[in-house]
C-alpha cells in the first residue's frame, strides 16, 4: 500500500514530465479538463487540472470533475510514475476511470507519450 | 465515489438510442428476410419476438456483470475474471474479428448493390471504397457525431421503419392468416437463431457505464432498446413478407429497398436509399470506433503488436489501427462482392454472438462463486435460473446454426484455431519482448532508499 505522500510525489512526477513536453502542451491546448484521482484503499484525493495545455496538481477533490480515476494506492503510484501502463490495471479491473470514452482514451495517450510503451 | 459527480452524464434517451442504433444495420433486413424464410406464412414475428425475448435473458446477464465490473473493457474483463486471461483474449479476438468483419462485409455488399442500382454507371466496389474512405477519414480526424444528432438519427430511422411497415399493412388490408402456426421445430429454431443477428450489438452500450450516474440506467436502456427493436423488426418484417413474395426478398441484396419500392414507388425507393445510407454509415462508424479502440487497447497490453498503439499527435486517434481496419474492410468487402456469400457472414456472426451470450451466462454463474461478496447493483432475480437458461438456450442456438451450415462451422473453426495459435505463441512472444525493452530500474523511488515506511 502506498502512502498519500507517495501518491502526491507520483502525481508531481507525472505533472512535471507532462509540462516539460512542449508537444503535449500544444496538443492539449484546447482540452481543458478536471481529473480527480482517488485511492480506494487509503484516504487520498488529488485533482489534476488541464488548462491551456498546462497541467497543475493539488491535493483534495474537485466538485464536478470531467474524469475520475479510481484504484488502489500502489497501482496509482506505479501508474503515475510510468512503471506500469494504465491499460493493464484497467483491463484486469483494478483501475476504474469514470468519464467520457474520448477523455479516457486521451488520458491513456498522454501517459503513452510521456512514458512510452 | 458517489460523491464525485461527473460534469457530463448520459441520459436514458441516449443509452436507448445507442443500444438500438448499434443493432440497426442495413444487413439486419437481410437477416429478417432469412428469418421469414425459415417459418411458414406470416409468422416471422413469432421468431423475432422469441429472439428478442432470448436477448432479454442475455441483457440481464450483461447487466449483472456490468454492475460488478463497470468497465469499458466489457467481455475482455468479465471473461478474464470468470474464466482466465487466455479464454478472455481468445474469445474477445474471435468476437471482434467475426462480428465486425461479418457486419462490414454484409453491410458493404448491400450498400454497394443499392447504390449501384441507383447509379448504374459507377461500379459497386467504387461505392465501398468511397464509403469506407469517408468513415476512415472521419475516424482519423477524430470527428464524432454529437450525441443529440445520433439520437435524432436513430429515433427517426425507427419511426420511418414503423411508419412504412404500418402503412404497408394498412394498404394491403393485412390480416394474420395462421398467426400461431410457424411450421416445424427445425425451421423455428433456425429462424430464432438467425433472429439473434437482428439484435447483435445491443450490449455494446455497456462501455458507457463510465458515463452514467447509475449502473442500472445501462440495464434499463438495453431492455428498452430490445423491446423497441423487437416490435419494429416484427412489424417491418411481417409487412415486407405481406407485400413482396419471400423468394423475391431472399434474392434481393437489399430486401427493404424492394419492399419500399413496391409499396411507395420511386418515393419509397429514394426514402429507403437514404435510410440504408444512414444506417450503413452509422454501422461502419460504430464498427471502426469500437474495433480500433479495442486494437489500440490490446496493443497497449501487448496482445497485439505495438505498432497498433501508435497515436496521431495531431488528432489523438489510433491511426495505425484505423488504417489497418480500412484495409481489412476493403479486403472483406471485395471478397464478399466476388463470392456473393454474404448470407454465410450473417450466419457466422449470429453463431459467434450466440456462443458469446452462452459464455456470458456462464460468467455470471462463475462470478457468483468467485466474487460472492462483491456488491451487485443489478442482481438477476430467480437465482441461477436465468444465467443457466441463457447458457443452455444460446449454446443450443449456436449448435443448431453450425450444424445446419457446414461452411459456417468451417469458417468458425479456422478462426478459432488461428486465434488460439496466436494467443499461445505470438502473445507470449510480444509480452516477453516488451519485458526485455522495459527500463531495468523502476522510476518510482524505492521505499527503503527513501526511508518511507508503507502502511
Amino acid at each position: 500500500m502506498a502512502t498519500h505522500d507517495e501518491l502526491t510525489e507520483s502525481l508531481k512526477a507525472f505533472t512535471d514530465s507532462y509540462n516539460k513536453n512542449e508537444r503535449l502542451k500544444v496538443m492539449n491546448r484546447d482540452w481543458n479538463r478536471v481529473v480527480v484521482v482517488k485511492a480506494n484503499d487509503i484516504e487520498s484525493l488529488h485533482t489534476l487540472t488541464v488548462a491551456g495545455g498546462v497541467v497543475s496538481m493539488r491535493e483534495g477533490a474537485s466538485d464536478q470533475p470531467d474524469l475520475t480515476v479510481i484504484s488502489n494506492s500502489e497501482t496509482l503510484a506505479d501508474m503515475f510514475y510510468g512503471d506500469i501502463t494504465p491499460t493493464e490495471p484497467y483491463n484486469n479491473g483494478t483501475l476504474r476511470i469514470m468519464g467520457s470514452e474520448d477523455d479516457i482514451v486521451r488520458l491513456d495517450f498522454i501517459s503513452l507519450m510521456i512514458w512510452g510503451e | 465515489m458517489n460523491s464525485l459527480q461527473l460534469k457530463k452524464v448520459l441520459t436514458l434517451r441516449t443509452i436507448v438510442a445507442t443500444s438500438a442504433g448499434l443493432c440497426l444495420a442495413s444487413s439486419s433486413f437481410v437477416a429478417a428476410t432469412m428469418v421469414a424464410n425459415y417459418v411458414l406464412g406470416d409468422t416471422a414475428w413469432i421468431a423475432i419476438l422469441i429472439g428478442g425475448a432470448l436477448c432479454f435473458l442475455a441483457a440481464a446477464c450483461f447487466s449483472e456483470l456490468n454492475g460488478i465490473l463497470p468497465t469499458a473493457a466489457g467481455i475482455r474483463l468479465y471473461f478474464s475474471r470468470a474464466f482466465n486471461d487466455q479464454v478472455s483474449i481468445t474469445v474477445s479476438l474471435v468476437y471482434m474479428l467475426i462480428v465486425v468483419l461479418g457486419v462490414v462485409g454484409v453491410e458493404s455488399y448491400i450498400l454497394s448493390r443499392v447504390l449501384n442500382e441507383a447509379f448504374p454507371a459507377i461500379p459497386p466496389y467504387a461505392w465501398i471504397v468511397v464509403m469506407l474512405s469517408l468513415v476512415t477519414a472521419m475516424n482519423l480526424r477524430g470527428i464524432k457525431l454529437a450525441g443529440v444528432f445520433q439520437d435524432v438519427v436513430t429515433y427517426s430511422l425507427l419511426a420511418v421503419l414503423v411508419s412504412i411497415g404500418v402503412f404497408a399493412l394498412y394498404k394491403t388490408g393485412f390480416q394474420l392468416e395462421a398467426p400461431l402456426s410457424p411450421g416445424g421445430a427445425v425451421g423455428v429454431v433456425q429462424a430464432v437463431a438467425v433472429g439473434v443477428f437482428l439484435f447483435v450489438g445491443f450490449e455494446w452500450v455497456t462501455p458507457l457505464v463510465e458515463e452514467v450516474t447509475q449502473v442500472k440506467q445501462i440495464s434499463r436502456g438495453m431492455m428498452i432498446a430490445l423491446g423497441v427493436l423487437s416490435v419494429v423488426y416484427a412489424i417491418f418484417t411481417v409487412a415486407m413478407t405481406a407485400v413482396v413474395p419471400k423468394e423475391a426478398l431472399l434474392a434481393a441484396p437489399a430486401p427493404q429497398l424492394l419492399f419500399a419500392r413496391t409499396i411507395l414507388g420511386d418515393f419509397g425507393a429514394s426514402l429507403m436509399i437514404v435510410v440504408i445510407l444512414a444506417t450503413s454509415l452509422k454501422t461502419f462508424n460504430a464498427g471502426i470506433i469500437s474495433v480500433s479502440r479495442f486494437m489500440y487497447s490490446s496493443a497497449r497490453e501487448h496482445v497485439l503488436p505495438a505498432v497498433f498503439s501508435r497515436v496521431s499527435t495531431r488528432y489523438f486517434t489510433p491511426w495505425v489501427s484505423i488504417l489497418a481496419l480500412f484495409a481489412i474492410g476493403l479486403t472483406v468487402s471485395a471478397l464478399t462482392l466476388a463470392t456473393n456469400r454474404y448470407m454465410a457472414l450473417v450466419n457466422l456472426a449470429a453463431a459467434v454472438t450466440s456462443i458469446v451470450y452462452a459464455l456470458v451466462g456462464l460468467a455470471v454463474i462463475s462470478l457468483r462463486h468467485r466474487m460472492p461478496e462483491e456488491p451487485r447493483p443489478y442482481l438477476i432475480p430467480c437465482g441461477y435460473l436465468i444465467p443457466v437458461l441463457t447458457t443452455l438456450v444460446f449454446a443450443f442456438l449456436a449448435v443448431a446454426l453450425l450444424a445446419s451450415n457446414l461452411w459456417v462451422l468451417a469458417y468458425l473453426s479456422v478462426s478459432l484455431m488461428v486465434c488460439l495459435v496466436y494467443v499461445n505463441t505470438a502473445v507470449p512472444y510480444l509480452k516477453k519482448k516488451h519485458q526485455a525493452r522495459r527500463p531495468a530500474a523502476r522510476r518510482r523511488p524505492s521505499r527503503a532508499a527513501e526511508g518511507v515506511e508503507g502502511k
